[in-house]
């Protein structure tokens, strides 16, 4: 096994393959840099390259730029407080106030350390777990996929900070939102009165883009022209302040437990399908708080949740990897575009994957280790560019990254329906927000919605006793951990309630 | 005992979801699947209905007086740049397949940077302008004859 | 007001020497991008068949030939699309069987004849695929067992579409009775097979390093004669059953195309298909490549388009 890796690593040490993976790690991070690109976008934009390479030179690219925006989403996030991809959106909790605090370097650099070090454990993982993983994967019926989707829905329930009940409103609309359009069994349209526009359903990205997108913008915008200060705009033209690589790295060291477990989070919301990488960063963020010994300082710049999350995101990269080479099937939409590259080139992934082409499972593996030095030194050497992408003005990014969210929803499937789409969603979302209602939960329904349906329905084709979801061994053990993750939501809720006074949500 | 924000948003998704659970009852089944297209929305919005329904009720439950005060200390929210920026916006993706990717980008950046922060002077015009001129060209360079990733095409201008 | 009225006249001049800059003179077609709409996600494997065929095809056509995956609802979606799309010439519509199935069975409204043919370009034969984990080594044991428990007998399908027919053809053929359960798409059902999910689905020789592993069983193949790459796999003619089942994929433009258009592109596809790098990647896509011209393809369409309704109507999926 590690001379296999061994072989990966000295295969895709030639400039065939490196260079690729940098040019896609450099794009993933500029990519995953700028809000309203998320790395779906940008691994998107770098499809069609990848039809002209060979097979492996493509996955390295995609697996750079996954990496890489993993990572980059952290720079925007710790100066204008807005996401650059969903994935580093905890990073804004505290990466933001430590920035505003006068502190831009240490955050921005404390996340592309935690980064750095998540993504390398993660790596172990992904080496020598993935196999024992596929072994499993082949036993996993309809019962199962079944009962995994409840689980992963049942843990994001107990990420709503303000109302578990709004949280679980947020799941259902997410669900609902799938069911529009043609049923996925039958193709019988369902709640489209008629329509020709809705009779295609809501298309999975522009729904994410317009959400997310647009309820960041507008909510940015609101506060706009207001005494400076509070706005977003205060952090434009930061330089960073001194600071040390050694002892942001010992900060993060400081706290082995705290850095192991925000990987090991990521990593396992990296391998639950179709969660990814905001689920990962929120969830290692709130485990961070949980276990901290000083939760009262998040929100306001602490240290623990910039690790927290940036560890978590970049392992949940290669929990994600894990899952589409153990699996075959996609743990978020970035990898749903990566099997779709595989599969272009001849390569079925799926549970037989590794052991029937190691070249190219190793090359992966090798080419997300490396990614990872590679994403360091673009940060180290780019930094000055990079701050400087993200200190334009509200007004001039503003349109600009609405014009690429807009290509980014046409160009999915070429057509204005996504437009549409991505703007009654931008309104749908803004008002969500306005009302109090968490997004996440909602995007992990929208992202499950299909899934779970077609499973549950191909369960019951299948057999129609309902039992089996309780008697088949993997089924019964993943809803028995879905119920605890619920019961420990609400036990830890109706604390947290008797504890502290319920806060007014900020929107 | 009065109705707040969230009592309000329970009683329209609660509403939303009856009329859709009606409508899904009356889906029609086919004859191989042995549930019908409604059976999982018939879940998923009894579900939504039940949560709603305790939304309403914690609602209408919960102890007011506080809420008020700390209505009035929010800061001052710019509500009607988010109405205009949304109208730019519906205005570009409703032109957008009449005078084509390149025009609509155009005059949409062009229009949402002057309604963000309206220019003064000759030469933030000028910038202005510039950057509206960029992004399509760029744009467009980038995705369609680099990337070739196409993008939509005005019926109007055929351009 | 009048400053932001004079700003929009600035805008809107420079946008008319832009647009003026770059406007096209009426030059020869194609003097831009084709967009081909393959209705199904990228990585399917109409997807595998049409990207290979879309480098050769621009390498002829003279421009670049983009794919747009405009997938959902049973490539319904991507119908619709193509319908509504300009007859210009600049978006054409890579279809398969499914188009005539949709129709018959009510999910869709568009007809293969809201489109002008332009050309066949391969047919994949379809091969029922038995999972590993079954008993049976060969048709004879999987139809006697069957006999034996009607309605017990777990089929893959993406329902009211090829892999569906294809299944209920020979249920019908051979008097049996299966189960079916809803896999759309070609991996999902592998897999399903791998692990045991599902006993028997509709695949293609794309799985052949599969069964070589020993991880599925072809049972029977649903082309005229045996495949030189699988000669071990019988046909169902051989079998007694009179079924050949092959997806046919071709072009389509959409209805009011001039005619000079077509025939540009139908000598695009002619040469194309000819490439003998298209063949050799046909051949790792199990299909065979099949060309006809567009008058050809148009006989062909009706043809199969009235065999599609029958089956329909045999099988009582009709809904129109």
């Amino acid at each position: 096994m590690l001379d296999l890796l061994a072989n990966g690593l000295v295969n895709i040490a030639q400039w065939k393959y490196l260079l690729p993976l940098f040019a896609g790690t450099f794009i993933g991070v500029i990519g995953g840099s700028l809000p309203g690109v998320t790395i779906t976008m940008t691994v998107i934009v770098v499809l069609p390259f990848t039809y002209g390479l060979d097979p492996l030179a493509g996955l390295a690219a995609m697996t750079g730029v996954y990496v890489g925006g993993s990572t980059g989403g952290l720079i925007t996030s710790c100066l204008l407080g807005i996401p650059g991809s969903p994935a580093s959106i905890a990073t804004t909790f505290d990466g933001f106030p430590m920035a505003r605090n006068g502190e831009p370097g240490r955050a921005i650099w404390l996340g592309v350390w935690a980064s750095v070090w998540g993504g390398l454990i993660g790596a172990l993982f992904l080496v020598f777990l993935t196999g024992p993983l596929a072994a499993i994967a082949l036993e996993f019926g309809p019962w199962e996929y079944f009962s995994l989707f409840v689980l992963a829905m049942a843990m994001v329930a107990g990420l709503t900070e303000a109302s578990l009940l709004k949280g679980l409103i947020s799941t259902a609309i997410g669900l609902l939102i799938t069911v529009v359009g043609h049923d996925p069994i039958g193709s019988v349209p369902r709640f489209t009165f008629g329509s020709e526009f809705i009779g295609g359903g809501f298309p999975f990205l522009p729904v994410l883009i317009g959400i997310f997108a647009f309820a960041q913008i507008m909510t940015d915008l609101e506060k706009l022209n207001q005494p400076r200060g509070q706005a977003a705009e205060a952090l434009v033209g930061v330089r960073l302040e001194r600071f040390s690589h050694a002892k942001v790295n010992w900060e993060i060291f400081r706290q082995p437990f705290l850095l192991a477990w925000a990987t090991i989070v990521g990593l396992i919301i990296g391998i639950l399908p179709a969660i990814g990488g905001s689920a990962s960063s929120v969830m290692a963020y709130d485990q961070a708080k949980k276990f901290s010994k000083t939760p009262e300082r998040f929100g306001k710049g602490h240290p623990e949740g910039i690790i927290a999350s940036e560890a978590a995101n970049n392992a949940n990269v290669s929990g994600s990897l894990m899952t589409i080479m153990a699996f075959g099937i996609p743990g978020d939409a970035v990898t749903a575009v990566m099997l779709g590259a595989m599969t272009i080139h001849g390569i079925q992934s799926g549970p037989l994957f590794i052991s029937q082409n190691p070249d190219i499972a190793y090359g992966i593996y090798a080419a997300y280790i490396l990614a990872h030095p590679c994403m360091l030194l673009i940060c180290v050497v780019l930094m000055p560019l990079m701050l400087r992408v993200t200190s334009v003005r509200m007004a001039v990014l503003a349109p600009v990254v609405l014009v690429l969210c807009v290509v980014g929803a046409y160009a999915l499937n070429n057509t204005m329906q996504s437009v549409y789409v991505l703007l009654l969603f931008g309104v749908v979302g803004y008002v969500l927000v306005k009302l109090g209602f968490p997004l996440a939960p909602l995007i992990l329904g929208l992202i499950l919605g299909d899934q779970i349906e077609i499973n549950l329905v191909r369960a019951i084709m299948t057999d129609p006793s309902p039992w089996l979801f309780l008697t088949r061994p993997i089924s019964g053990g993943l809803l028995a951990a879905a119920a605890a993750s619920v019961a420990l939501a609400i036990w830890q809720h109706v604390r947290h309630q008797n504890r502290v006074a319920e806060e007014a949500p900020d929107f | 005992m009065s109705i707040g924000r969230d009592g309000i948003a329970g009683l329209i998704l609660l509403a939303v979801s009856l009329v859709l659970l009606v409508q899904s009852f009356q889906l029609p089944s086919l004859p191989i699947v042995p549930v019908g297209p409604g059976f999982y929305p018939s879940i998923v919005l009894s579900f939504m209905a039940a949560a709603s329904a305790l939304l309403v009720l914690q609602d209408l439950l919960k102890r007011r007086g506080l809420a008020a005060a700390s209505a009035s200390e929010a800061p001052r929210r710019n509500y009607r740049l988010v109405v205009i920026t949304f109208g730019i916006v519906g205005a570009y993706v409703a032109l957008l397949p009449l005078l084509g990717f390149r025009v609509a980008t155009v005059l949409f950046v062009g229009a949402l940077q002057t309604a963000l922060g309206r220019p003064r002077k000759v030469r933030q015009w000028l910038a202005l302008a510039a950057i509206a001129l960029g992004t399509a060209a760029a744009s467009y360079l980038i995705f369609e004859r680099y990337l070739l990733v196409l993008l939509p095409r005005g019926a109007w201008t055929g351009f | 007001m009048a400053r932001t009225f004079v700003t929009m006249a600035g805008a809107a001049a420079l946008t008319g020497v832009m647009a003026a800059f770059s406007a096209p003179a009426m030059a020869q077609y194609p003097d831009r991008p084709i967009k081909m709409i393959v209705p199904w996600a990228a990585g399917g494997d109409t997807d595998n068949i049409f990207r290979p065929f879309a480098v050769e095809f621009q390498k002829h056509i003279g421009q670049p030939v983009v794919i747009a995956n405009v997938g959902g609802a049973s490539g319904t979606v991507g119908a619709r699309e193509a319908k509504a799309a300009a007859p210009d010439g600049y978006t054409v519509y890579a279809v398969h069987d499914y188009i005539h199935l949709t129709f018959y069975a009510g999910i869709s409204d568009v007809k293969y004849s809201d489109f002008e043919p332009i050309c066949l370009v391969g047919a994949t034969p379809s091969v029922l695929t038995a999972s590993a984990k079954t008993p049976w080594k060969n048709w004879q044991e999987l139809s006697d067992d069957a006999k034996k428990r009607p309605g017990e007998i777990t089929v893959g399908a993406t329902l009211g579409s090829t892999s569906h027919i294809f299944p209920a053809m020979i249920e019908k053929a051979a008097g049996l009775k299966f189960k079916y359960v809803s896999y759309d798409g070609l991996a999902p059902r592998m897999n399903a097979l791998l692990g045991g999910h599902i006993n028997l689905t509709d695949s293609n020789l794309t799985q052949k390093g599969k069964v070589e592993a020993g991880l599925l069983r072809y049972i029977a193949i649903a082309s005229e004669k045996r495949d030189p790459e699988s000669p071990d796999v019988p046909t169902l003619r051989e079998l007694g059953m009179n079924i050949v089942y092959e997806v046919a994929r071709g072009i389509l433009v959409p209805k009011g195309t001039p005619a000079p258009v077509r025939a540009k592109l139908e000598e695009g596809c002619a040469k194309a298909t000819r490439e003998p790098s298209f063949a050799q990647a046909m051949k790792l896509q199990g299909t065979r490549v099949a060309f006809l011209n567009a008058n050809d393809y148009a006989q062909f369409l009706a043809r199969i388009d009235n065999e599609n309704k029958a089956i329909m109507t045999d099988l009582a999926l009709i809904k129109k």
